[in-house]
């Protein structure tokens, strides 16, 4: 496990939804509201689009944390691809906790297009939270 | 005839009768319904030797006659064997029975023209370790061997020059013989979910040994009981209330001796979850043979699991595995293939296990029982209201 300074930065993946999320973490830069810079987006159409081995894929290349986020509950552009994402959600974390993993490490939110300061918020929360647990320790060696 | 009727049958066949177990009643059954007609092909064992068999599809009612016997074989992938849809008869122990069901909710097999005949079960044995167990244990030569039977909690071997050999189940166990490690802590021992359910549990009095008992779960069991009867082929007499009581009797105890090995089996895992996962894959040479047995694995080539992982990507834990515990959450049957094969003995389903018992309980889930609970993953969300 790498050394943990004060310097640490978390490497966060977030796989942020085209409809809502995307443009939500648009509206945060657009707004300038201030986030620390340990997030990185990758862009799916629908978080129903969340496949397992992408989230698990993260972990094994070196994420210490990743989040999903897509529209809220009712607004899903695919109708009901954010209920898809909750189930696979639930299969996920009782599988993340069951291997050992920290809790907090794996996050689904729902942030809109509109909610550049929510997704901020997010952003800075979950960074806070996995700067507390540490580096992950699937992180492969030489991976910073 | 009704669903949910017993009965106790056999075979009207002198032949089959004799060299059947209980009466034959299955063979007669599957004879029938190929020369009736009812059904295309139907899947029997081929016997290899003492300890092994190799499940065969055929369309010749003769092969089947020659299979009688009792046999117990791995769980089949029948979708591996036939194409979709066509009509066939499937002597199936509960876990082939239940992961035919898994097969045909993710649309590989047809259930409408699949007769699922279910058998009794009280557990399989590895032939390589049944091989190694006579040596250890009996002190007897593999080769000598004539018949095995289970009696009163004991495992009995009859060698050729007549002489019976037993020793107790649990010593056996104990020592790390005896049944597979997934047979101990199965808690299915009637196919319920099957079309038709077998069994010697429950047959009593004069017909002890010579009939077998019969509950009909379906429509489909029926059609094939009632197929065997009009050719001629078996005969029935309805099951008394005593009989069923001692099969649910047996049947209530088995489950609890399954019960108490489960809760061993399952037990926390001490220290770090995360070292003992990655201890126990570090072996893995990503043969990929857990998958390719795994009954209830409908992905075919091309498979998640397979194509977005290789050796090389694998930093400190298999993708391949991760994928596929997930993957496996809603559907593991824990028939214990993937152990048997795993080239480096990784103890495969006992680590899939834990991740699929919990979820699956938490959802009040038991994977092929039935048709109506769908792969969750697959869940139809708008119907719940949302």
């Amino acid at each position: 496990m790498a050394e943990v300074t004060e310097e640490w930065q978390p490497k966060i993946v977030m796989f942020c939804c085209n409809w809502c999320s995307y443009g939500g973490a648009d509206s945060a830069g657009m707004g300038r509201f201030q986030q620390p810079p340990t997030v990185r987006v990758i862009r799916v159409m629908c978080s129903g689009r969340m496949d397992p081995v992408f989230i698990l894929n993260a972990f094994l290349e070196g994420a210490d944390g990743v989040i999903f986020s897509g529209c809220h509950i009712g607004d899903c552009h695919y109708v009901n691809g954010n209920y898809k994402a909750t189930v696979k959600y639930k299969f996920l974390k009782a599988m993340v906790n069951e291997l050992g993993l920290e809790d907090e490490r794996l996050k689904l939110d729902w942030i809109s297009a509109s909610e550049g300061e929510r997704y901020a918020e997010v952003v800075t929360e979950f960074t806070e939270q996995i700067k507390k647990v540490g580096p992950s320790p699937l992180k492969p060696e030489g991976v910073i | 005839m009704e669903v949910g009727d017993c009965y106790i049958g056999w075979a009207t066949d002198e032949d089959i009768r004799t060299r059947g177990a209980s009466g034959g009643l299955v063979t007669a059954m599957l004879a029938a319904a190929l020369e009736k007609g009812l059904v295309e092909a139907v899947v029997v064992l081929k016997k290899l030797g003492e300890f092994e068999a190799v499940p065969v599809v055929t369309s010749d009612p003769e092969e089947v006659k020659a299979a009688a016997g009792s046999m117990h074989s791995v769980p089949i992938v029948l979708s591996r064997y036939l194409d979709y849809g066509t009509k066939v008869a499937l002597p199936a122990k509960p876990c082939d029975a239940r992961s035919t069901i898994e097969q045909a909710k993710r649309g590989q097999v047809d259930i409408d023209t699949t007769y699922i005949v279910g058998l009794n079960c009280g557990g399989t044995m590895h032939p390589a370790v049944t091989r190694d167990m006579l040596d250890v244990m009996y002190k007897l030569d593999p080769a000598d061997i004539e018949g095995e039977e289970i009696d009163k909690g004991k495992l009995i071997f009859e060698t050729k020059d007549g002489k019976e050999h037993a020793i107790k189940i649990d010593e056996l166990e104990e020592e790390g013989y005896g049944r597979r490690e997934s047979c101990q802590y199965c808690d299915v021992n009637i196919p319920t979910m099957a079309d038709i359910a077998c069994g010697n549990w429950g047959v009593i009095g004069d017909l002890a040994g010579k009939g077998t008992f019969v509950e009909i779960n379906t429509e489909k069991g029926i059609e094939i009981l009632k197929n065997a009867i009009d050719a001629g082929a078996v005969e029935i007499t309805p099951a008394d209330d005593k009989g069923k009581a001692i099969r649910a009797k047996v049947d209530g105890a088995m489950m609890n001796v399954a019960a108490a090995a489960n809760k061993k089996y399952l037990s926390p895992i001490e220290g770090s979850h995360l070292d003992y996962y990655m201890n126990a894959l570090s072996d893995c040479i990503n043969c990929g043979a857990c998958k390719t047995v795994c009954p209830v694995c409908a992905c075919g080539e091309g498979a998640k699991c397979t194509d977005f992982s290789s050796a090389s990507d694998t930093y400190k834990m298999s993708l391949f595995h991760l994928v596929r515990f997930v993957h496996l959450m809603d559907s593991c049957i824990g028939c214990g293939q993937c152990t048997d094969v795993c080239p480096v003995d990784i103890p495969l389903t006992h680590i899939y296990q834990r991740f699929a018992v919990p979820m699956q309980e938490e959802f009040e889930y038991k994977p092929g029982m039935d048709m109506t609970t769908p792969p969750f993953f697959g869940v139809d969300l708008i119907e719940e209201g949302h």
